[in-house]
């Protein structure tokens, strides 16, 4: 949907009379913005971060913003010194988001400005405005989800997560080893087809076929004897990443057929595509059938095609920008940093 | 040459000193997918080569050196102007 204006992912507020009347550093007395709190809790709940892009002293604005009991909402705060485009750069950077996701609030239109030159992409709105950003359709996700509503701490968790892997002293392996990661794949439910249909219109990048389906479609693929459609969620000792993958295969003459596999990108430095890709093969070979995948090129999923490669797949037919792969390795097992619980594996 | 800075690469993004020419990537759990994109990226542009489709396999890079045997043989055509022949992946 290259036309289509992306939804908003992420709000990043100033503070001085943005979220609060009065400025700090004056001494004024702060109180603030009349039902704010309520705006932020409802952005929450739709599953749209939140963040802090301020002009000031950082201990004594944190402080404030705890006394205010909104701590808990605002992840990778930007408190400080630098031009706000800086900030809002680092604040996409700490949660590996686009700008082209954010929206920006804040009262002084040479702040809006300076974001607005830098950051084009950037929604940037007058702080009065912070009521009516909820109506907006672009603040409006099409799916609110037990994921969505999860998303601030599901993103907490990585920010943990990340922080120690940067100051993790050994290999990238070793890494994986110490999060103590648990994959679970099971048959899709009637209860996870929000989310299937969520994980399909979001994943762009991680999603071999870019194939979508509606409601109906998907339910009636759930009690279809001739498909294979899984979900997979992702734990390790942080937390949970939530249902982060998914695939539908359909049972054919000597073949099983991947039609989609997609990943959640936060996954996307786990090896988790591969690891589902190993039970695949391992399932086709239990079902005495090869295993093949579509695979259709677009212009933002050639690492999906790159991990299809590097497994063992080669490419049997091509027609344009559309291709059908087929397994060609070997018999694999899982990576040992990874334990997974799948129908016909051994429990973990 | 190839060899060593492709190990470089390795050992500089992956913090692994162990890591030899002929170490297995895949067993040792050097590739996620992202690490994928970045190392073909990595090798196009540092060698100035376009990798085909053919090109990317699990053989192919099992090892630096089986890796830096696929950059050779891509530079020595791109320098021999056997560009017409090669069909680039497909890229953004």
């Amino acid at each position: 949907m290259p036309d289509d204006k992306k939804k908003i992912k992420v709000v990043v507020f100033d503070l001085d009379e943005t979220l609060w009347n009065g400025t700090l550093l004056e001494g004024d007395t702060l109180t603030l913005k009349s039902g704010i709190a309520d705006v932020l809790r409802e952005l929450d709940r739709r599953g749209i971060l939140l963040s802090v892009a301020s002009l000031n002293d950082r201990a004594r604005a944190w402080e404030q913003i705890c006394a205010f009991g909104l701590d808990e909402y605002f992840l990778a705060p930007q408190i400080g010194w630098n031009p706000k485009s800086e900030m809002i750069a680092a604040i996409a950077r700490d949660l590996n988001l686009g700008l082209d996701t954010f929206a920006f609030l804040d009262d002084q239109a040479v702040q809006r400005e300076e974001v607005r030159f830098s950051h084009p992409e950037v929604r940037v709105f007058d702080a009065g405005e912070y009521r009516d950003i909820l109506d907006l359709p672009d603040f409006q996700p099409r799916f609110v989800t037990e994921d969505s509503a999860r998303r601030r701490e599901m993103y907490r968790e990585d920010l943990a997560r990340r922080a120690e892997e940067k100051t993790f002293e050994g290999g990238n392996e070793a890494f994986l080893r110490t999060l103590d990661m648990r994959l679970s794949v099971a048959p899709v439910q009637e209860g996870d087809l929000e989310r299937v249909e969520e994980l399909t219109v979001r994943t762009n990048q991680l999603n071999s076929t870019g194939r979508t389906y509606d409601y109906d479609e998907l339910r009636r693929l759930i009690h279809d004897d001739g498909h294979v459609f899984l979900i997979a969620s992702l734990e390790d000792r942080f937390g949970s990443y939530g249902k982060i993958g998914l695939t539908l295969c359909e049972k054919t003459e000597g073949a099983l057929c991947i039609r989609l596999l997609l990943m959640s990108c936060r996954v996307m430095t786990r090896g988790i595509g591969s690891a589902i890709l190993v039970y695949l093969t391992r399932l086709a070979a239990r079902m005495g059938l090869a295993l093949r995948a579509d695979f259709q090129e677009t212009p933002r999923n050639r690492i999906m095609y790159i991990t299809y490669k590097l497994m063992g797949f080669e490419e049997i037919e091509r027609d344009g920008d559309f291709c059908v792969l087929e397994y060609r390795g070997g018999a694999k097992t899982f990576p040992d940093y990874l334990a997974v619980d799948a129908p016909g594996e051994e429990k973990p | 040459m190839t060899e060593e800075k492709i190990l470089d690469f390795f050992r500089e993004k992956k913090k692994a000193d162990g890591l030899t020419y002929d170490t297995d990537l895949f067993k040792g759990g050097y590739i996620d997918s992202l690490f994928a994109l970045e190392m073909v990226v990595y090798l196009e542009s540092t060698f100035g080569i376009k990798l085909r489709n053919a090109d990317i396999s699990e053989e192919n890079f099992r090892t630096i050196h089986s890796i830096a045997a696929v950059v050779d043989r891509a530079v020595k055509e791109a320098a021999a102007g056997e560009k017409p022949a090669r069909k680039g992946l497909f890229r953004r």
